[in-house]
């Protein structure tokens, strides 16, 4: 258990979970730069499919204002500065450059789902699907025979530049046999593999793909894995969450667009634009948290006055993702808006070790930031402090840069 | 002889067997899974409350419903108030409506030779997540619902949204579906009047009536339902022979050698299961028209999808009309679950028929868990002799393309059915 414990205090407190929020002029000069010439260059290459984001946008009875604004916000997520607003819109407009093999294997089709279906039509989901969606099992019309052909002929013609999203564990036992797909009978493993070969980067997306998810919950019936042990020898981006939020994954599709690049990761290989937030730290109902108010019970007082789930084995406070800002379903809600507590999705196997109902209180697991012990009520207020960045969602909007930097000092 | 290799929603793969150029056999295979019961062995109950949504990314809502049923009914003696049965009941309803709307335009559209309509069916089933989102706090995904009730509290705000989401997609269905006031479809008994407007749906079935496609698709004539409440009957039919009497021990799943899903049936019998099934034994008037010209026929099936988006809708509207949101929206229940040992079923009807849970727990430990998925009675494969529910439906065609609408007006999907 002493074990268990350390391994996860060290998880939780490693350097590559801090990020930094404001680099400096020069650094952000010469990335603009970068960006810029990649754009330009991207222009000049031919396009992916016929659809233009003006066109979409005029159809969807979307005007030029709204996509600027949903460019700032883009901004703002990928914490850039906010004179790199009209790069994201450009950057957009270029998507179709970039085309996207969705591959789905050991899932359960529920991050299709989020970003595919009911997300939409935002901005976010128009610019992924219309544009540079290339091939997807789930949504294409295409089946059988005529799928793999349209799968083969995207992977010839745009070799190298593509990237591959997965969506999925890979099944390892029984040599693969839990899993075939296709007319030619290839085993998960070995279509994920070809598939890889000429991609330009992996994203896998939902917990499934990064950390073997559902599938490999104990006794890890399937042998389920990861693309990150398969893969190897490409740049890998793990977008994790059970479903992974829609928005982070356009806004790691955007960051090839703008970069070339797969952009800056956690220890986790998690990019820390959205995942260098605790849910713990910018959690509606922290200030409850603060004030010692907690749910005791489900439906009782505490509850009807959305006071702090902690006690009811919310794992906000070791849960790394910005669904407290992003929200989903368009913003709309998110699990602890409903008063459910978070389960802390995006770790890895959360499925074994965070499931229902097992408040953090009565583990010996440690938190983060040091602090939370044994039972809740024995530390005094405030104890757990911010991780390292106290961002606000208005804060957010405006210029990010200069101020993070106050904040973070702040709070430490 | 094997015609084509079909890929359905997740995967599976289709073998045509022909016999003087007609489908004589269909062998249908589901070629992965990911042993989800044995991962529930030795769990802590309640844990499956959050890996068993995680089933399936399109109907993990019912999942969610069913799992909380079985593991309600493991206790002799337990209060769900009213307010959470509502609650529990809307956020599915939702999730129909949602599935529905997508199978509509995305799958059944581009079978009968049109563009497929990606934002029409965003545009709707959006509104119904956003609608489960209020309730749940995300969709997919949801664990909202818990033992003795659901942990959300909802406002007099909440529910003003969850109005405007039920009549946006109101509003979307009536101009682009069927063209005429949505309450006045739910009355109509006459498909011909069905036919006489501009929406899709007399778009979709003007093609079935001038292709001649009407006594496409027929299969037993056998329907089940076993998710009852307050809107779906549950009982079987044969025809138009209802009885109400469904002992789950008359369930059979049984291995099939070739495939990863189990077959499954009642009383060694196949039954179809979905909005037909439930239309069925509901007497839905426009459907019951449609029976008895065309009987089990692609029309019907497709006519109870699409009509069942419209009572759903109307039906939640009245819903949510009974939700007091002074109620408790948890009872606690008299026992802790680790005190438990007894076993539980729970059923509820999934967009694409019933789904059934059984649970055995040990001292609130799952010591067995079992999930029967719809889609295992529409697809399962039977023998020649024997043949499913979609195989029946299918032999004697000529045409693969037209076996393949056949098999998609069953709205098959492969997710959980490998669960």
């Amino acid at each position: 258990m002493v074990e268990r414990r350390e391994a996860l205090a060290k998880m939780f407190s490693a350097k590559g979970s801090k990020i930094n929020t404001n680099r400096g002029t020069e650094y952000y000069d010469s990335l603009m730069q970068t960006m810029t010439k990649r754009l330009n260059e991207l222009e000049q290459t031919e396009v992916a499919t016929k659809n233009s984001i003006a066109n979409v946008l005029e159809a969807e009875g979307l005007d030029r204002r709204d996509f600027m604004k949903w460019a700032s916000a883009t901004c703002a997520a990928l914490m850039l500065p906010s004179n790199f607003t009209p790069l994201i819109a450009k950057a957009a407009e270029l998507m179709n450059r970039v085309p996207v093999i969705w591959l789905e294997l050991q899932d359960c089709a529920g991050n299709s789902e989020a970003i595919l279906r009911s997300d939409a039509p935002t901005i976010d989901e128009l610019i992924l699907e219309v544009i540079s969606l290339e091939f997807n099992e789930t949504i294409m019309a295409a089946a059988g025979h005529q799928a793999e052909e349209h799968l083969e002929e995207a992977m010839h013609t745009f070799k190298g530049k593509y990237l591959c999203v997965v969506e999925g564990s890979i099944p390892t036992g029984m040599n693969g046999f839990y899993g075939t797909i296709g007319a030619k009978g290839e085993t998960f493993e070995e279509h994920l593999l070809h598939v890889a070969k000429d991609a330009a980067a992996m994203v896998a997306v939902g917990t499934c793909a990064t950390f073997g998810g559902v599938p490999a919950a104990a006794p890890n019936p399937t042998n389920a894995v990861g693309v990150q042990d398969i893969v190897k020898g490409k740049p890998i981006i793990n977008i994790p969450a059970c479903p992974a939020n829609p928005s982070n994954i356009t806004g790691t599709i955007l960051h090839f667009v703008l970069t070339g690049q797969i952009p800056e990761l956690d220890h986790l290989n998690r990019p820390k634009f959205a995942f260098g937030y605790r849910i713990h730290d910018n959690c509606e109902r922290r200030a409850h948290f603060d004030a010692g108010e907690f749910v005791e019970e489900w439906g009782d007082e505490g509850a009807k006055n959305n006071f702090c789930l902690y006690k009811m084995g919310c794992k906000g406070p070791m849960t790394f993702n910005n669904c407290s800002i992003v929200r989903y379903n368009e913003g709309v809600n998110w699990p602890i808006g409903s008063g459910h507590g978070c389960i802390g999705c995006s770790e890895p196997q959360f499925w074994d070790k965070y499931a229902q109902e097992r408040p953090m209180a009565d583990t010996h697991f440690k938190a983060p930031t040091g602090g939370v012990e044994k039972t809740v009520d024995e530390f005094g207020l405030g104890l757990l402090t911010a991780a390292g960045i106290g961002i606000g969602i208005h804060a957010a909007a405006s210029a990010i840069a200069g101020k993070k930097e106050e904040c973070k000092e702040g709070a430490e | 002889m094997i015609k084509l290799i079909e890929k359905i929603e997740g995967e599976a793969t289709l073998d045509f067997n022909f016999k003087d150029e007609k489908i004589e056999f269909v062998d249908i295979k589901f070629n992965s899974t990911r042993g989800v019961e044995n991962i529930l062995k030795g769990k802590n109950a309640l844990d499956a409350l959050v890996i068993n949504p995680r089933v399936c990314g399109i109907c993990g809502h019912a999942h969610l419903i069913a799992t909380v049923k079985a593991l309600e009914s493991c206790y002799k003696d337990i209060k769900i108030s009213k307010k959470a049965e509502i609650i529990r009941e809307l956020t599915l309803n939702f999730e129909l409506i949602h599935n529905h709307f997508k199978w509509f335009y995305l799958t059944l559209f581009p079978l009968f030779g049109f563009k497929q309509e990606v934002l029409k069916a965003s545009y709707a089933s959006q509104l119904m997540g956003k609608a489960i989102a209020t309730f749940g706090g995300q969709y997919p995904h949801t664990s909202y619902a818990v033992v003795g009730g659901v942990v959300c509290d909802v406002t007099s705000m909440d529910i003003v949204k969850i109005h405007s989401y039920i009549d946006e997609t109101i509003k979307f269905f009536e101009k682009n579906v069927i063209d005429v006031d949505v309450e006045k479809f739910i009355l109509c008994d006459n498909v011909d009047m069905a036919l006489n407007s501009e929406g899709d749906l007399p778009k979709i079935l003007k093609e079935i009536y001038e292709k001649e496609w009407l006594e496409l698709g027929k299969s037993y004539d056998r329907f089940i339902v076993f998710g009852g409440n307050s809107y779906f009957k549950s009982g079987k039919s044969h025809k138009t022979r209802v009885s109400k009497k469904l002992p789950f021990e008359y369930v059979k799943e049984e291995k099939n050698k070739s495939s990863y899903a189990k077959n499954v049936s009642f009383k060694d019998k196949y039954y179809e299961v979905g909005p037909l099934s439930r239309a069925m034994l509901k007497k839905i008037p426009l459907i019951k028209d449609s029976h008895r010209r065309y009987g089990d026929s692609i029309l019907s099936r497709i006519l109870a999808r699409v009509c069942e988006m419209a009572q759903l809708l109307n039906h939640s509207k009245a819903l949510l009309k009974e939700l007091d949101i002074s109620e408790a929206s948890y009872i606690e229940p008299q026992v802790d679950i680790s005190k438990i040992s007894a076993s539980g079923v729970g059923a509820v009807e999934a967009a694409r028929g019933s789904l059934i849970h059984k649970v055995e727990l040990e001292e609130g430990k799952i010591k067995n868990y079992e999930i029967i998925t719809p889609t295992q009675w529409n697809l399962a494969g039977g023998s020649r002799e024997n043949q499913g529910i979609s195989q029946k439906a299918m032999v004697g065609l000529k045409d693969e393309k037209i076996a393949e609408l056949v098999f998609k007006t069953f709205d098959v999907c492969s997710v959980c059915t490998t669960h």
